[in-house]
């Protein structure tokens, strides 16, 4: 479904990805892991060309190459993102928000409505009226899920689904997560908990400083203490 | 229940369904059969600013794009209008409509320009669009009669009396804002505001930004043609300075005196700043000395301007987006 391949990225001159390598298979969750700062959200951003140049190497998705797709494209083909910092249209109300997503027409896709996207997250439907400005970190990440969601993705991007949310916030995020893996949603979940990535990851990326340096099963990850000691570890 | 804010929660709440319109619609008829002709020539500029001032306010409070050129297309308006009759030979009836399609015309042809830039890029591509009209319409004697206009084409208002023409410039201002509001709150309305509260967000859910904001400018660009034909219509002439800096300041400065972020903000601005235009000067000679301290309060004390005043009293037809 989607394939990167020797993936070159740069803000301006500064280049922050150096040869990204991922693949992602129908229905399958692919988490990206590594400490703060080595590329994982560049890579995402580099999918959907939010505010980052694609210098080299390809992306493709369903055989076709997003490296020069305009953004509005990227999302029209099925590719649905999630920001890190959920950028929720804050004087809009969640209903609102959720209606600029354009409907799609395609007919291969799974289509999302409002009602759909309101029982996996039923918060969202309480509030539906209230702006979405003064929503909790939590409930607005909900929403930035969700508004993805009705763009009718075939392929999820998710950047740190569940950074600076409460435990228990964080815990029905990934419940929902799970959720959508069981509905036949691929992903990419850019990942540091390690308990989430046992819950919903088939495979796991390692990047280190723009650098793909290890792919595998999450049972292989699990395996190699290495592997978390040399990568996610604080130095 | 004695409480002032709930009290006029409860006021304004009824001012915007019909119970009040309606009546409010009626006053302002009465007002225009019983004033003067003078009275009534007042409130038709009103009402043609105030649609100018809301057709910048689409632009600036829901796309977030500040023009500096938007007289240009008022200035189109009143010229396509103009030149509609005197070199077309339409009707003045027929001409109506040239108008504001040479605005939205126009707005299609700059806007595709303006919008490839974003912020104060923008606003100065839009200043050089309206400059390069104004330039055209000052100098191209042959065909716009340069600094000296084009007058007496026609007789002014139609034939009209004053007070004929104000009752139908309201009518048309009336249901233009109210075309004007409903597209706010279409689906394209949403579009805009979302493009203009967050461009890479917008786009990241599949809106072409690029698109959406030329469709605003076009739609901006037509009602300021609207109002230009209209002021037209009403002098029975066409001036350069129609599509001028001047007028393009007025309206930016009554879309900050009304409130910024509020549909109602043009129309506050306008009446407000006709008011202060004709009356002050009757006991100052510095009127703009007045305006400017004006300005200045406003944007130090109360941002959200007039409109932001009364949604802070509770009045929700004044109640924007921040």
């Amino acid at each position: 479904m989607l394939r990167i391949s020797g993936l070159q990225a740069a803000y301006g001159k500064a280049e922050v990805l150096h040869g990204i390598d991922l693949e992602v298979a129908p229905g399958e969750v692919v988490c990206l892991i590594g400490r703060n700062g080595v590329g994982k959200s560049s890579t995402m951003k580099s999918i959907v060309r939010d505010q980052i140049a694609v210098t080299g190497g390809d992306i493709l998705f369903e055989g076709r190459s997003l490296a020069r797709m305009r953004p509005h494209d990227v999302i029209r083909r099925g590719v649905g993102y999630v920001p890190e910092d959920r950028r929720v249209f804050a004087s809009l109300s969640v209903l609102e928000n959720l209606r600029v997503p354009r409907p799609v027409r395609a007919q291969d896709r799974r289509r999302w409505t409002v009602e759909e996207v309101f029982q996996l997250f039923p918060q969202l439907h309480d509030y539906r009226n209230r702006k979405a400005g003064v929503m909790s970190g939590g409930e607005q990440q909900m929403l930035s899920v969700a508004r993805a969601l009705l763009t009718c993705p075939k392929l999820l991007l998710l950047d740190e689904p569940h950074e600076g949310l409460a435990p228990k916030i964080a815990e029905e995020v990934v419940d929902a997560i799970v959720e959508l893996k069981r509905e036949g949603v691929s992903m990419v979940v850019s990942e540091q908990a390690l308990n989430t990535i046992r819950r919903c990851a088939d495979r796991v990326y390692v990047i280190d400083r723009g650098v793909t340096v290890w792919s595998g099963t999450v049972e292989g990850f699990y395996a190699d203490p290495e592997i978390t000691r040399k990568y996610l570890m604080v130095q | 229940m004695t409480d002032p804010k709930t009290l006029w929660a409860a006021v304004s709440r009824a001012a915007l369904n019909w119970k009040l319109l309606v009546p409010l619609a009626v006053a302002l008829e009465l007002f225009n059969r019983l004033s003067p002709a003078s009275s009534s020539t007042l409130l038709t500029e009103v009402a043609i600013l105030a649609l100018f001032a809301t057709s910048l306010n689409l632009l600036m409070s829901f796309g977030h794009m500040v023009s500096f050129g938007h007289a240009a297309y008022f200035g189109l308006g009143a010229y396509g209008f103009t030149l509609a009759v005197t070199r077309g030979g339409l009707a003045p009836e027929m001409a109506l409509l040239v108008g504001p399609l040479a605005a939205a015309l126009g707005g299609l042809v700059f806007g595709a320009l303006c919008v490839r830039l974003t912020e104060i890029y923008f606003a100065m591509l839009t200043l050089a669009c309206a400059q390069i009209t104004y330039t055209v319409l000052f100098q191209w004697y042959d065909v716009t009669g340069g600094d000296t206009g084009i007058t007496g084409f026609m007789i002014p208002r139609l034939g009209l009396s004053e007070t004929g023409y104000a009752s139908l410039v309201l009518g048309l201002v009336a249901l233009a804002l109210l075309a004007l509001w409903m597209i706010v709150k279409s689906p394209l309305g949403l579009m805009i505001r979302a493009v203009g509260q967050d461009r890479a967000r917008a786009e990241a859910l599949g809106l072409a930004a690029r698109r959406v904001q030329l469709v605003a400018f076009v739609i901006a660009a037509f009602f300021a043609g609207i109002a230009g034909t209209l002021y037209a219509v009403l002098h029975g002439s066409a001036f350069p300075d129609y599509a001028g800096l001047g007028l393009t300041l007025d309206g930016l400065i009554m879309v900050v005196l009304g409130g910024l972020n509020s549909f109602a903000g043009g129309i506050w601005g306008a009446v407000i700043y006709e008011m202060l235009s004709n009356f002050v000067p009757k006991f100052i000679h510095q009127w703009e000395l007045v305006l400017g301290l004006l300005l200045l309060g406003i944007c130090l004390a109360m941002p959200h301007g007039f409109a932001g005043l009364l949604a802070r009293l509770g009045w929700r037809g004044g109640k924007g987006e921040k």
